[in-house]
């Protein structure tokens, strides 16, 4: 009996609270606050340090003018962003993403085309490195602006290089394959102990390769995918050969998969486990505070001795401020986006997570000098062998089915020719743009 | 004397609509419409912007030639013969352990069940790192034993062994369930049992056995549906960074559910991914209604 | 009607059980042995974990791994404390799990009632409604749902977190209704003969009775929504709404994870729901237990 009365009151009382909070909870959801000013959410894909520096350049925005507060949400999970963007009101007004999502997004009508505000606005689209800029683009309409960009370089291990007594680093895929012979060591039983070349990202690291033997993924429209082109082949071939037949696959996955974390202190390029990687610009900031002791330095891929018009080939990658249909202040977004992507805030923002500028007026400013090395990456990028994976509809499933077919090399169960050729055979499936 | 009836029986009608009205509200909500709504999607092209585009049977279609549809079915076929069966030997070996008396027993059924409490997106991240072939643990021990030491997640081989450990270290639930059950066997029957000379082993497989079998139907039955709809272990296991989707060695550890969810998130085919979840439902639907259809014949009923 | 049994665990013990073929040479240390060995089965990971969370960086990844941290420190939750506001979360999560189970103490039973106790002719086809929406994957409805909610406005509250509980989970309906099939029906008959209503029976005859039943769905229920991750992950986008299972979100990037921390606040989040488990395990086990799930 007194087990009945205790439940009653439970009841009774947890059903006020949960109606109260009924109320609260419609009560406090609307769009402008009080002061006047337009309330943008700002829902950014970083997480942890990168966010927190995010924040800070948020904060210098909402101070700078009177008009929009934004409100930063770091959410770093796709799914959600998906969601939040397939409904018909949106929880956020301007969000990132990666460059090559571009095309796939704009195709399905998700994205705001910028062109009628970067027209108002007279906003310099010229400025912006070409390669990103061709990315953010999808049949003729702009969807996007990069906020920062990626490119990829040599970094190699000077304690390691003059050990096996290489004194320069490799400038043609020759002398690659002959130093990663040299740096490569296996013990008495023929397990690896140090691999010559590592890759801390396979699809990155191939499709890199692919460039820099002169191939292309997209076809010479840019539009088409072209896995089966013949330097793409050969790229994957280069790896095969160098380092999966010699020192055999099952060996090279025993190795790999003692890799620590990577960029943490137990990263093998970090602890001399691997000797080289081909990378990106955020490793000089990651390396002086992860292990300031590796001796390390960086130059620009090699390319085949053959062909010394593909020096300096890198792959550039991009990332991309963009506002979504469902967005309820789109115009003071796009205020957001020009201050963010605009020369200061690019400036500040590209510093504070060491990535590169995606505006080529700021490559040669000496806001980044004092990051060690970071001259390599930004300089690169005014190479005319800047090549990116195109943002077309297909971009994303091709991605993937390219990064099944790489491990499927890796691991010896396919050749480099079968693997692309089955890439090739599924990209007829695509959806068309 | 007939008015009566039906009045009686319309009274009763009401009665019983009245107290499941929580759940019929709920279904017509949360299930009906949305069950609606994939049905009509998987009819159509539709990428969750745009207008559904109908194409008929299209997706349907579409599965009989799409090698990675097969294989994730395969997978998962792979994984619930494999993992249903041994999840419930181990729950029912682990109740029989438990259910003895030792001191500490309350804490020892919760450190059993603890791993159902441990977030999944941590759990996954847990057993990457142990099952890491330099310096995670299970490969030490291994080694210690003078057993080879699989690469795990690194060979296609072992992908699915890795998700079966991982989707059976969180056999606690079952666990605690069989455990209510071996309480609930009538003392007398084993004594009974013992007074006919009946060993220990006939008297679990003349008494234990009979006598838990109903919960051990309802095991088979959760258990069969969980592991045709595995999705969170392998996604996590298989999951090298945030947010990127891959699915172990040569697509060895890509569940049914893993390759849905791929379908719809990823490659935004919402269509297709609606038809393989119709195609999934159908599935379990007949597998479940065999079990039951099966288990007249192991099944004890009591109350008859 | 069958006598509702307590365990006896000293009869039982003089008496032996089932499987007291373990027991050699009548000394009780090979089933000690065996449950040791089986909860280490069970607990190493956690315990991996555990010691983590008191590691320095340098002691986490240590090939060969060591299990016991070479000095031991509180750096790690001091981070995790740090990095996530860990009360105001553990506060949004209890009210989550509060109201839940609320939800499905209320709902969950009276639906179970409809379908044991009620004799009427919607019972078989509800009942398959019931099991069918077991059946149904996750995926097929989670859009659908957030459409709706979307719709409805109320994306960014509690509301689709908690509004689903109180109109039944098919899994604790499912499992309640096995449970109130074995409660005597002549003494419902004897109230419903005295004059009570359906919901007077129902709420002072059926209810006390399943009083340990409900404690276990209520500690299904709790546990559930205290690891549930999907929803708050899609419905919460205001960072001080958010709750402890989507605050572990803070301890990973793009390129990695803070091992430290991510153990340390994996500890405070399991902490209280191993204490309600222990709480609720006497009515839990015993719950069933006395229920006669069949």
């Amino acid at each position: 009996m007194k087990a009945r009365h205790h439940l009653r009151t439970i009841v009774t009382s947890a059903v006020a609270i949960s109606l109260g909070l009924t109320t609260a909870a419609c009560g406090s959801s609307g769009g402008n606050s009080s002061s006047g000013r337009a309330r943008v959410t700002f829902s950014y894909l970083w997480t942890g340090n990168e966010a927190k520096a995010l924040e800070g350049i948020i904060a210098e925005f909402n101070k700078s003018q009177d008009k929009i507060t934004v409100v930063g949400v770091s959410s770093p999970d796709f799914q959600k962003q998906l969601a939040s963007m397939s409904a018909a009101k949106g929880t956020f007004d301007i969000s990132d993403n990666f460059g090559n999502g571009v095309g796939s997004w704009a195709s399905k009508g998700i994205l705001t085309p910028l062109d009628s505000y970067i027209q108002a606005d007279h906003v310099d689209t010229g400025d912006f490195v070409p390669a990103a800029m061709n990315q953010m683009k999808y049949k003729g309409h702009t969807y996007s602006l990069p906020i920062a960009v990626h490119d990829f370089e040599l970094l190699y291990n000077k304690t390691e290089f003059a050990a096996a007594g290489i004194s320069a680093p490799p400038t043609t895929m020759e002398d690659l394959a002959t130093d990663i012979a040299k740096l490569t060591k296996v013990d008495a039983s023929g397990n690896i102990t140090q691999l010559g070349l590592g890759n801390p990202d396979t699809g990155t690291t191939m499709t890199t390769l692919g460039y820099a033997f002169g191939g292309t993924w997209d076809g010479p429209d840019g539009a088409t995918p072209s896995p089966d082109n013949p330097a793409n082949i050969a790229a994957v071939e280069f790896y095969r050969q160098n380092i999966i037949d010699k020192y055999g696959a099952a060996k090279v996955a025993k190795f790999t998969a003692g890799w620590g974390q990577y960029m943490s202190a137990q990263d093998p390029f970090y602890t001399g486990k691997v000797a080289m990687i081909i990378d990106g610009e955020w490793q000089p900031v990651s390396i002086p505070t992860t292990n300031p002791s590796l001796q390390w330095a960086v130059a620009n891929i090699p390319y085949p001795a053959a062909k010394p018009n593909l020096a300096g080939t890198t792959q550039l990658t991009a990332s991309t401020l963009f506002i979504p249909t469902n967005a309820a202040h789109k115009a003071e977004a796009f205020e957001f986006m020009k201050y963010l992507t605009g020369a200061a805030g690019m400036a500040a923002f590209t510093k504070a997570l060491g990535n590169l500028p995606a505006r080529t007026s700021l490559l040669d400013s000496n806001t980044y000098a004092s990051i060690p090395q970071f001259s390599m990456w930004l300089q690169n990028l005014k190479n005319p062998n800047v090549h990116a994976l195109a943002s077309q509809p297909y971009s994303q499933q091709y991605s993937s089915d390219l990064a099944t077919a790489f491990k499927s090399v890796l691991d010896g169960s396919k050749t480099p020719q079968d693997a692309m050729a089955s890439v090739a055979a599924g990209a007829k499936q695509y959806p068309s743009s | 004397m007939v008015k009566r009836q039906h009045a009686v029986r319309r009274r009763q009608s009401l009665r019983g609509l009245a107290f499941a009205s929580p759940y019929l509200v709920g279904f017509a909500i949360f299930i009906a419409w949305p069950v609606a709504a994939s049905a009509w999607y998987s009819l159509t092209d539709f990428n969750l912007f745009q207008p559904p585009h109908f194409v008929g049977l299209g997706n349907y279609r579409h599965m009989l030639h799409d090698k990675v549809f097969w294989k994730s079915l395969t997978n998962t076929v792979y994984l619930t013969v494999v993992g249903v069966p041994l999840g419930l030997a181990l729950s029912l070996i682990g109740a029989l352990i438990l259910n003895h008396p030792v001191r500490g027993q309350p804490l020892y059924r919760a450190l059993v069940y603890l791993p159902t409490i441990v977030p999944v997106v941590v759990s996954g991240y847990l057993w990457r790192w142990l099952m890491n072939p330099q310096y995670g643990y299970i490969d030490e021990l291994l080694r210690l034993l003078h057993l080879p030491q699989p690469l795990w997640l690194d060979d296609p081989a072992w992908g699915k062994p890795a998700v079966l450990l991982v989707t059976l270290w969180t056999v606690g639930g079952m666990t605690v369930i069989f455990l209510a059950a071996l309480r609930n066997v009538p003392k007398e029957l084993y004594e009974a049992a013992a007074m006919d000379g009946a060993g220990p082993i006939a008297r679990f497989w003349h008494v234990t056995w009979p006598m838990i079998s109903p919960v051990t139907l309802f095991q088979v039955i959760v258990s069969t549906i969980a592991y045709l709809q595995v999705f969170t272990q392998p996604y996590l296991l298989a999951q090298t960074r945030l947010n990127t989707s891959s699915a172990g060695p040569e697509n060895s550890m890509l569940s049914y559910s893993m390759y849905l969810f791929q379908n719809a998130f990823v490659y935004l085919k919402m269509g297709y991914a609606s038809a393989m979840a119709w195609v999934l439902f159908l599935v379990t639907m007949a597998v479940t209604v065999s079990i039951l259809l099966n288990a007249k014949r192991w099944v004890h009923d009591g109350s008859r | 009607m069958r006598p509702v049994r307590r365990p006896d665990v000293q009869r039982r013990r003089s008496k032996g059980s089932a499987v007291d073929w373990l027991r050699v040479g009548g000394h009780w240390s090979v089933w000690r042995l065996a449950v040791l060995l089986l909860v280490l089965l069970f607990s190493f990971p956690f315990l991996v974990m555990l010691t983590s969370a008191f590691k320095n960086a340098a002691d986490i990844f240590h090939a060969p791994p060591q299990l016991l941290p070479r000095s031991w420190t509180l750096h790690n939750f001091r981070e995790a404390f740090r990095q996530i506001p860990f009360w105001r979360y553990l506060g949004n999560t209890l009210l989550i799990c509060g109201l839940n189970v609320l939800g499905t103490l209320l709902s969950c039973p009276l639906v179970a009632y409809a379908l044991s106790k009620i004799r009427w002719r919607g019972q078989m086809p509800m009942l398959m409604i019931v099991l069918g929406t077991m059946m149904l994957p996750p995926q097929v409805t989670l859009i659908p749902i957030y459409l709706l909610w979307n719709h409805a406005g109320a994306t960014d509250s509690y509301l689709p977190l908690i509004v689903p509980a109180f109109l039944g989970t098919p899994f604790l309906i499912f499992m309640l209704r096995q449970f109130l099939m074995s409660v005597p029906d002549e003494l419902i008959e004897a109230a419903r003969i005295d004059g009570s209503s359906e919901l007077r029976t129902y709420w002072s005859i059926v209810l006390p009775l399943a009083r340990p039943a409900l404690a276990t769905a209520a500690v299904f229920q709790f546990v559930w929504t205290w690891t549930d991750f999907l929803n708050p992950l899609i419905y919460l986008n205001d960072t001080s709404k958010y709750t402890l299972s989507i605050g572990f979100y803070n301890f990973f990037s793009e390129n990695g994870v803070e091992w430290g921390p991510l153990m340390a606040a994996c500890v405070l989040f399991t902490l209280p729901a191993l204490i309600v488990f222990l709480l609720g395990q006497r009515y839990f086990v015993e719950g069933i237990a006395t229920s006669g799930l069949k």
